[in-house]
């Protein structure tokens, strides 16, 4: 199939404006070679993130119409209760402004110094609320994943084997939680296996560690489950989902992402006694239970949009569209990693740009070449994002200097990924004109966000 | 203050409706006995008139719908938060702004960023969430309002004035070097919405100045503030509420915000200093808790809902509606008697519990009690202001605060003439059969803020 079939029709528009290549190494220079300091209106297709940037249905919009602002007990808020416990067969919801608020919350009660989580990879946000509270992360991606260009069809996949012997080498008291991320974004946005997801329960459970979803693309990982995994082909996304969940003792959600809401997410559990202890943090930076720091409407749209997201005509249109622009990149001979994820595209910055040292930020270097050649704004994950300093003042890099092209649900067209594929196709054949950036400014933790750069010259 | 007697009619009229279920007695009583005796956990469905709040609860603005239309949903640099900013600017005067999704979440990072251990905040009278962030980051809050506030009888005009020799006295003890600022409310919401004076505020701004203290002002309610000063203090009667609102903030170095009052909006806070350094810690912080300092935790679309929300609250027309309909409230109550704090004030009535049901000691919780009774009255729900609410010392005994207040709030362009008509009779009713009221047990009881979540049980 060629073609990208949208099951649905354009309700609403917002104009793109336009600018040309000139102004954009203005604007580039003015935001410090930082994306995240563009402003919004000077992007021409936006591929920053796909948290929060989905479009909404006119069911979610006539839900927000809907919402009850009540502050307690709203009925919009049981209205989402029903939903999350539909779907996670969890009996307690916990409503929360965003998925990093719901680990804020999980990790200040169950984090603290001496304590360690382990994960198949934790993305940035969640790492860094780890590591604020005192306690330390561990990623055991499975070995597929270290090759980006060879193809796998379960690259998000936890290494049981490294995961064991951590386990037999560390005091499980000291290990609060076991996290696994569907789809795993740092990783590229690349699926874990239902029988992954199984058997890291059942090694969970033998060390009586429990294992909590990091949950915010579970719908597109659940259709990679369908495609790919032996025994699923039948089964209905909504029943992979439930059985996903099955395995895990909590949640958390960002539902910017799965859910097509533009703010929100959720921590979903069994442990009342947790449950009661989120509770008490969250009436203090959050809100009351029952809205958690979020207005009744965005309850509903969250509600509508966790319903949405598990029709397999939208999640066929989704991960095709991800696979359309991989295949027209792969093509043109482009390093980009495979196989392509559920969210996003990674460009290899580092087989992109082999000129670049590592500790001039290849991926960086890229974003901005993407952003003046094209107006598309991207995302770096590699050495920036996730690197860290040496005692000498070296970069220890990060494991893969990866560019993300995250694409919004529902938001752009075909013809748009077209221009997006061509831009990049333009710039890599190019790339021996692009330069190496060097760090002006940076804060302690996520530095990305305000990082500031300056060109190396040669 | 004599009672004003104009008419207050609404400038708007209703574009949208939302509709109500009307409750028997019967539902109610099981409604509350499911809530704990805790309105704060009732189902907002079982609810006929909601006054547990008047935060996130206002009716937006058409042209606030229209914005939300306009959201901007990009992570990063969203024309949304470019317009609020620039708003915040020219209504505020702040310079340096970091949107949070909602107000407390503007608390806790100006606390952390702002506090050390072994601090001291003067401020005038406590708030739940505010006190609660002081004291997590370290710091230990020392209340220097008016003695006036502590009497629900007094009719001084401005009981959320700061008491000048109280905080010098408390500069004296512990040094200005311990006192990283001094948050000043407008409008003081524990003392029943009372405003403060401009006058104060410029010799608050004096001592302050003098000692190398900042003031942080906590602006959730600055324009109906703005408005008792245009109606009370000399020399503003001719002053427009967004002349008086500029000349407060004028006279502070940097605020938190619930934008879910004055501000019109259901869900939004922020977070203003005019201190580069401040803002450069707390926009490095709002990324951890909140989201990037470009969205703070809040869609694009609410964000425009704020902006635009911001400059509707200033309009004189608005405030003179909105509070004029609060003092219609009270007025009411008055003519059946009802102990009231007087004056009345900006966001609520605040009935006075203590007078109401003295035969109720204050570890019966008289507050909570009155307010599940006028909820089984009429379906009206209110929220208690009280010992509940005031918690726990670090040593653990209870604070037993002087106000032991149901407040009765109104949420902003919601409710018409008509159902504050039903209000003051609901009220009227259950002060007719106080005598037969008893007090209630606490069964349950949360580690923070514990009047979110308790549960009672009805005393035999």
């Amino acid at each position: 199939m060629k073609t990208i079939i949208e099951p649905f029709r354009i309700k609403s528009v917002e104009p793109i404006y336009f600018n040309t290549p000139e102004e954009r190494t203005l604007l580039l220079e003015k935001a410090w070679y930082n994306p995240f300091l563009l402003h919004a209106d000077d992007v021409m297709i936006d591929l920053l993130t796909d948290s929060g940037t989905s479009a909404m249905s006119s069911d979610q919009w006539a839900g927000i119409m809907r919402g009850d602002e009540s502050y307690a007990g709203s009925p919009s808020y049981y209205r989402f209760e029903q939903e999350v416990q539909e779907i996670t067969g969890m009996p307690i919801v916990i409503p929360t402004h965003q998925g990093r608020a719901a680990e804020k919350i999980l990790f200040s009660i169950l984090g603290g110094k001496g304590k360690h989580f382990v994960s198949n990879t934790l993305f940035d946000t969640t790492r860094a609320n780890i590591e604020y509270s005192g306690a330390e992360g561990h990623d055991f991606p499975c070995v597929e994943s270290r090759e980006t260009e060879v193809p796998a069809p379960f690259k998000g996949n936890m290494d049981l084997v490294a995961l064991r012997q951590f386990f037999q080498t560390h005091d499980t008291h000291s290990i609060p939680l076991c996290i696994l991320t569907v789809t795993n974004n740092s990783g590229g946005g690349q699926p874990v296996s239902m029988s992954n997801i199984r058997e890291t329960a059942a090694l969970c459970k033998e060390f009586g560690v429990p294992l909590y979803l990091d949950a915010c693309r579970f719908a597109e990982n659940a259709w990679f489950i369908k495609q790919r995994e032996v025994g699923y082909a039948d089964m209905s996304v909504h029943d992979i989902v439930r059985e996903m969940f099955s395995y895990a003792q909590g949640c958390t959600m960002s539902a910017k992402k799965d859910a097509f809401a533009n703010i929100g997410g959720f921590l979903a559990l069994h442990d009342e006694q947790l449950a009661r202890d989120c509770r008490n943090l969250l009436v203090i930076t959050e809100g009351f239970p029952t809205y958690g720091g979020l207005a009744g409407r965005d309850l509903e749209a969250i509600a509508v949009g966790l319903r949405e997201v598990q029709d397999e005509h939208y999640l066929a249109y989704r991960i095709r569209s991800i696979e359309y622009l991989t295949n027209k990149l792969v093509e043109a001979g482009v390093p980009v990693m495979q196989p392509g994820g559920g969210h996003a595209v990674y460009l290899d910055a580092q087989h992109f740009l082999p000129h670049i040292p590592l500790d001039q930020y290849p991926g960086q270097a890229l974003v901005g070449a993407l952003y003046v050649h094209g107006g598309i704004r991207a995302v770096e994950i590699g050495s920036l994002m996730f690197g860290k300093y040496a005692d000498d003042g070296s970069l220890i890099p990060a494991a893969h200097e990866l560019v993300r092209l995250a694409i919004p649900r529902r938001v752009y067209t075909q013809s748009h990924i077209d221009y997006v594929a061509e831009v990049i196709i333009e710039v890599f054949q190019q790339r021996q004109a692009i330069r190496g950036l060097r760090i002006l400014e940076e804060a302690p933790l996520l530095r990305h966000f305000t990082i500031k750069l300056a060109p190396v010259h040669f | 203050m004599k009672p004003t007697r104009q008419s207050w009619a609404e400038p708007y009229k209703i574009k949208m409706v939302e509709l109500l279920k009307m409750t028997t007695p019967a539902q109610r009583k099981k409604a509350l006995r499911e809530a704990g005796c805790n309105t704060f956990l009732l189902k907002s469905e079982d609810v006929y008139i909601d006054l547990l709040t008047d935060s996130g609860t206002s009716a937006m603005s058409d042209r606030q719908w229209a914005g939300m239309m306009l959201g901007d949903e990009a992570y990063a640099g969203s024309r949304n938060y470019y317009h609020l900013e620039e708003t915040v600017q020219e209504v505020y005067g702040y310079k340096y702004l970091v949107p949070t999704h909602q107000g407390r979440g503007a608390e806790h990072i100006l606390s952390q960023v702002m506090i050390k251990k072994g601090d001291v905040i003067p401020g005038n009278m406590y708030f739940t969430t505010t006190r609660l962030h002081q004291e997590l980051a370290g710091g230990t809050f020392v209340d220097v309002i008016v003695d006036e506030a502590h009497d629900s009888t007094s009719t001084f005009p401005f009981k959320g004035n700061i008491d000048m020799d109280k905080l010098e006295k408390v500069i004296k003890k512990y040094g200005a070097k311990r006192i990283p600022y001094v948050c000043m409310a407008t409008s003081v919401n524990m003392a029943g919405g009372q405003p403060i004076s401009m006058a104060n505020l410029k010799a608050l701004r004096t001592v302050t100045k003098k000692h190398g203290i900042q003031v942080i002002h906590d602006m959730t309610r600055v324009a109906e503030n703005a408005y008792f000063i245009q109606q009370h203090e000399k020399g503003y009667d001719k002053k427009s509420i967004r002349e008086i609102v500029k000349e407060i903030c004028s006279l502070t170095d940097g605020a938190t915000m619930s934008a879910k009052k004055d501000a019109l909006v259901n869900i939004g806070g922020f977070m203003a200093t005019n201190h580069w350094n401040v803002f450069e810690e707390a926009r490095n912080m709002v990324v951890v808790y909140e989201g990037l300092h470009t969205y703070g935790g809040l869609a694009g679309r609410d964000m425009e809902a704020m902006a635009i929300g911001i400059r509707e609250s200033v309009d004189d027309a608005h405030i003179k509606a909105r509070v004029g309909q609060v003092i219609y409230l009270g007025e009411q109550m008055q003519r059946y008697d009802i102990p009231i704090v007087l004056p009345i004030g900006g966001h609520g009535i605040f009935v006075d519990a203590k007078q109401f049901l003295p035969h109720v000691p204050q570890d019966q919780f008289p507050a909570q009690t009155l307010a599940a009774e006028v909820y089984l009255d009429s379906g009206v729900r209110t929220m208690e202001r009280g010992v509940v609410s005031a918690g726990r010392k670090a040593n653990g005994e209870n604070y037993y605060p002087k106000l032991e207040l149901v407040r009765f709030t109104i949420p902003r362009r919601v409710y018409t003439q008509a159902h504050m008509d039903v209000i003051a009779e609901s009220v009227a009713r259950v002060y007719e059969r106080r005598k037969n009221i008893r007090g209630l047990q606490m069964v349950y009881e949360p580690k923070y803020l514990r009047f979110f979540q308790a549960r009672f049980e009805p005393l035999k």
